[in-house]
C-alpha cells in the first residue's frame, strides 16, 4: 500500500514536470503564427486550367524565392517568417470559384488572397471577400466592371492588370497608328476609309467589358473605324465556324477578338483552315501564352496581339533581366514557359509579402492599408512611373502595354512573337501578311 | 463567298457537320436506352475517350486519322462492355437514382484518369487534308468536313443493316420491343445489355475520332456538354428510337448554326432546350417516341 503511495507520488511528480517541461518549449511558438498563409485562386481543373497551372507555378516560385531569402519580416512578431501558399482551385466556374475562396478564408485563414483568372468567376467571390475583408491582390478578371463595382464593398481589392478600357485603348491605337495606315497604303484605299473591325467576343463580363471599351473608345476619340459585326459566343466554345462565316459576310478589314487562351486556338485555326477568311486577328494579353503558340501552329503566322508579359518576346530596357530570370528559373523548375497570368501572380504575390512588411503585421486590415499606398520597383511587367502602385479610386496597377506580331519560327515550328508597338519597345515593323485580304474597300 | 444563299449554304454544311457528331452520340444513347432503360450520364466521356484515343495513335504510328477509326471503335466497344458489366449490370433495376450516381461516378473517373495521363490541358490535332477544300457552287467545303458526313453516313448504314439483317442485330431490336418477351424466347438479354452498352460506346468513339480530326480542341472536361445535348436530342427525337435520334441530331445542328448566325453564338446552346420544350409541349413523346416510354 505504502509502495502504492510512493510510485503513485513520483509518476504524478513526473506528470507535472512533463506537463510545465513541454509547456515551457511551447511557450515561443505560442505567442505567434509560423507562417504566412496566402491563398492563392486559380482554375487548376476546369476549361482554364493551362492558366490556372501557369498562375500556382508562378507563385509557387516567387514564395520559393522569397522564403530561400529568410521569408517576409513581421515587425509586430519580431521576426521572419516563411510564406505558404494555399491552392484555391475555382474549377474554372463561379460556383467554385465561391466554394475555393470560402475555404481560404474561413478554414485556412489566410492573410491575403492572390490570383484569379476570370472576370465571371472573380465577380462570382467578390461579395465574399467583401464581407469577409481579406485583401485580395487580383492578377485576372480584366473587365472594368469587377474592379469598378458599386454594389458591394471593394476596398480590400487590389487589380494587379491593366482593365478592359485599357487595353482596348493600346489596342485602337495600334488599329488606328499602324494597322491601317498599311492596309491604306498596300491596297491604295483612300485616307477617309474607315477601318472595318469585327468583333468577335466571349459572352461573358470580360468580353462585354472589351467590346463596351472598344464601342466608347471610338466616338470618344473620333477615330477613323467602323465596328461591321458584333460577334458574342459562350465561354469555352470550339467550335467557331458559323459565327466566322458570319463575320465573313461582312467584310471586315480585322477581326478583334476577346477570348480565353482555349478558345482563340480553334478561332484562328479555323478562320484561317476551314472559313477562308484571311483577315488578322487581333487578340487580347491574356493569350500571350505558350501554349497558344504550340497550339495555333501555322495558322497564327501574322496574327496580332496586344500583351504586357510575352514568354518568346522580352521588352529590352530596365524589366529585361528580371523577365529573362523568371524565364529561366520557370523553365528550370517546371520545364517550359511560364504565361502572362503567371508572371502577373508571381509579381502579386511579391506586392503582399511587400505589404505584409509595411504592415509588420499580419492583420488583414493593416495589409490591406499598406496595399493602399504601397511603391513596389516594377519587376517584370512594364509599370507606368516604373512602379507597382495601385491608383486610389478603384486600385488598378497601371501598365505600359504594347503589340506583338507573329511569325513563323522555322526551328521550332511554331510561330513567335515580335514586338512592333510602340515604338518606344519594338524589335521589329509590323506587315501585312501575303495571305491578307482587306474588307470591302 | 457571293451572295446571301451561299452563305446560308455554307452554314447549312456546318450544321450538318455538328449533326454527324450529335447524331453518333444521340444514337448510340438511345441504343443504350431503348434495350437496358439505363441513362448513362457519362456518355460523352466515352466520346472524350474517342479523341484521345485518336490523338495518342495518330501521336505514336502517324497513321492517317481516318484509319484511327478503326482502333477507337473497337477499343470503346470494350470500354462500353466493361463499364456494362462493372458498373451497370450490378444496379441494373433497382432505380433510376442509382444509375444516374453511378454515371455521375464514372464522369468524374474518366475525366481524372485521362487528365492524369495526358494532363488537362486543351489538345489538337491536324489532319492531313486539312488544307484541302471542294468546291461547289459558290460554297467551298473543307473536304475533312464532307469526309466526315460520309463517314457518318456509313455507319448509321452499317448499324442499320446489323439491327435489321442478322440474328444478333434482331436479338437487341426484340429486347428493345419486350425485354421480358424477348428472354421467353430464349434470347439472351444480359448478353443483349453488354453487347448494346458497347456499340452505344462505340459510336461514341467514332464521334470522339471524328470531333478530333475535324480539327476541334479537346480536353478530359469536353464531354459533359455534348452528352447533354445527346440527351435533349433523344428525347426530342423519341426514346428508343434510332430515326429519331438521327433526325432530332440534324435537327440540333441545324437549328444550333443558324441561329448562331442569325442571333449570334451565345443562343446556341439555349435554342437547343428551347426547340425541345417546344417539341414536347406539341408532341410529349419526342418526335418518333410511343407512348410508355
Amino acid at each position: 500500500m505504502r509502495t502504492d503511495c510512493i510510485i503513485y507520488t513520483i509518476l504524478g511528480l513526473l506528470l507535472i514536470a512533463l506537463l510545465l517541461g513541454s509547456g515551457c518549449t511551447q511557450t515561443p511558438a505560442a505567442t505567434g503564427p509560423s507562417e504566412i498563409k496566402i491563398g492563392v485562386v486559380a482554375s487548376l481543373t476546369g476549361p482554364a486550367s493551362t492558366t490556372g497551372k501557369d498562375i500556382w507555378q508562378s507563385a509557387e516560385l516567387a514564395a520559393d524565392e522569397i522564403n530561400a531569402r529568410g521569408g517576409v519580416p513581421v515587425r509586430e512578431l519580431g521576426r521572419s517568417l516563411p510564406i505558404r501558399l494555399i491552392p484555391g482551385d475555382d474549377e474554372s466556374t463561379r460556383e467554385g470559384g465561391m466554394k475555393a475562396v470560402t475555404k481560404l478564408i474561413t478554414q485556412d485563414q489566410v492573410s491575403v488572397l492572390v490570383g484569379g483568372y476570370s472576370s465571371a468567376v472573380v465577380s462570382a467571390h467578390q461579395s465574399i471577400v467583401a464581407d469577409n475583408k481579406v485583401p485580395y491582390i487580383i492578377s485576372g478578371a480584366s473587365s472594368s466592371a469587377v474592379s469598378r463595382r458599386t454594389d458591394l464593398d471593394t476596398s480590400y481589392m487590389f487589380f494587379h492588370r491593366p482593365n478592359t478600357d485599357d487595353s482596348a485603348e493600346a489596342s485602337i491605337r495600334f488599329l488606328t497608328e499602324v494597322f491601317r495606315p498599311a492596309i491604306n497604303a498596300k491596297f491604295g484605299f483612300s485616307g477617309d476609309r474607315k477601318l472595318r473591325v469585327a468583333v468577335i467576343y466571349q459572352d461573358s463580363p470580360f468580353g462585354k467589358g472589351q467590346l463596351d471599351a472598344v464601342k466608347a473608345l471610338i466616338p470618344a476619340k473620333n477615330l477613323p473605324i467602323e465596328i461591321v459585326a458584333e460577334e458574342p459566343f459562350k465561354m469555352g466554345e470550339s467550335d467557331f465556324r458559323t459565327v466566322l462565316t458570319s463575320v465573313k459576310s461582312k467584310n471586315p478589314d480585322v477581326i478583334y477578338a476577346v477570348t480565353f487562351l482555349n478558345e482563340l486556338v480553334p478561332m484562328t485555326q479555323q478562320a484561317r483552315r476551314d472559313v477562308g477568311l484571311n483577315t488578322v486577328i487581333m487578340a487580347i494579353e491574356n493569350n500571350d501564352d505558350p501554349d497558344y503558340y504550340s497550339g495555333v501552329g501555322v495558322y497564327g503566322e501574322g496574327m496580332i496581339m496586344e500583351s504586357r508579359f510575352s514568354p518568346y518576346a522580352v521588352p529590352a530596357g530596365s524589366t529585361e533581366a528580371a523577365t529573362r530570370k523568371f524565364l529561366s528559373d520557370f523553365d528550370k523548375k517546371y520545364g517550359g514557359f511560364a504565361g502572362m497570368m503567371g508572371a502577373a501572380t508571381y509579381e502579386s504575390v511579391y506586392v503582399a509579402a511587400a505589404a505584409i512588411e509595411q504592415a509588420g503585421s499580419l492583420d488583414r486590415a493593416k495589409i490591406r492599408d499598406a496595399l493602399a499606398t504601397i511603391r513596389v520597383p516594377q519587376m517584370m511587367e512594364i509599370m507606368k512611373n516604373g512602379t507597382i502602385a495601385f491608383s486610389p479610386e478603384f486600385r488598378e496597377s497601371k501598365f505600359d502595354l504594347y503589340v506583338v506580331q507573329l511569325a513563323m519560327d522555322q526551328k521550332s515550328g511554331e510561330p513567335r512573337p515580335v514586338i512592333v508597338w510602340p515604338e518606344s519597345l519594338k524589335a521589329g515593323e509590323f506587315s501585312i501578311p501575303d495571305w491578307y485580304t482587306p474588307g470591302s474597300p | 463567298m457571293d451572295g446571301g444563299i451561299a452563305v446560308l449554304g455554307q452554314v447549312a454544311f456546318w450544321g450538318l457537320y455538328s449533326g454527324c457528331i450529335y447524331i453518333l452520340l444521340a444514337t448510340g444513347l438511345n441504343l443504350i436506352f431503348g434495350v437496358m432503360k439505363v441513362v448513362n450520364f457519362a456518355h460523352g466521356e466515352f466520346l472524350m475517350l474517342g479523341t484521345y484515343i485518336t490523338f495518342f495513335f495518330f501521336v505514336i504510328s502517324g497513321f492517317n486519322p481516318y484509319l484511327l477509326l478503326f482502333l477507337s471503335i473497337p477499343i470503346l466497344i470494350g470500354a462500353g462492355i466493361i463499364v456494362e458489366r462493372l458498373c451497370f449490370r450490378p444496379i441494373l433495376g433497382t432505380g433510376k437514382l442509382n444509375e444516374i450516381f453511378i454515371s455521375l461516378g464514372l464522369i468524374y473517373i474518366f475525366q481524372n484518369g485521362v487528365a492524369m495521363v495526358f494532363t488537362d490541358e486543351w489538345r489538337s490535332m491536324k489532319s492531313p487534308f486539312a488544307d484541302l477544300t471542294i468546291g461547289i457552287g459558290p460554297i467551298q467545303l473543307p473536304l475533312d468536313y464532307i469526309i466526315i458526313v460520309v463517314i457518318t453516313a456509313i455507319i448509321l448504314v452499317g448499324l442499320s443493316v446489323f439491327l435489321d439483317r442478322t440474328t444478333t442485330g434482331k436479338a437487341i431490336r426484340a429486347s428493345s420491343q419486350n425485354r421480358r418477351g424477348a428472354m421467353l424466347m430464349g434470347i439472351n438479354v444480359e448478353r443483349m445489355d453488354m453487347l448494346t452498352f458497347g456499340i452505344g460506346a462505340g459510336l461514341a468513339g467514332a464521334a470522339g475520332t471524328l470531333w478530333a480530326v475535324s480539327g476541334q480542341v479537346f480536353s478530359p472536361y469536353m464531354g459533359s456538354v455534348p452528352a447533354i445535348k445527346g440527351f435533349a436530342i433523344i428525347i426530342l427525337g423519341g426514346l428508343g428510337s434510332i430515326p429519331g435520334a438521327i433526325i432530332g441530331g440534324l435537327a440540333i445542328g441545324m437549328v444550333e448554326n443558324f441561329t448562331a448566325f442569325f442571333l449570334g453564338g451565345s443562343w446556341k446552346d439555349a435554342i437547343s432546350f428551347i426547340l425541345l420544350i417546344v417539341v414536347l409541349l406539341v408532341r410529349p413523346t419526342g418526335l418518333f417516341g410511343e407512348a410508355g416510354e
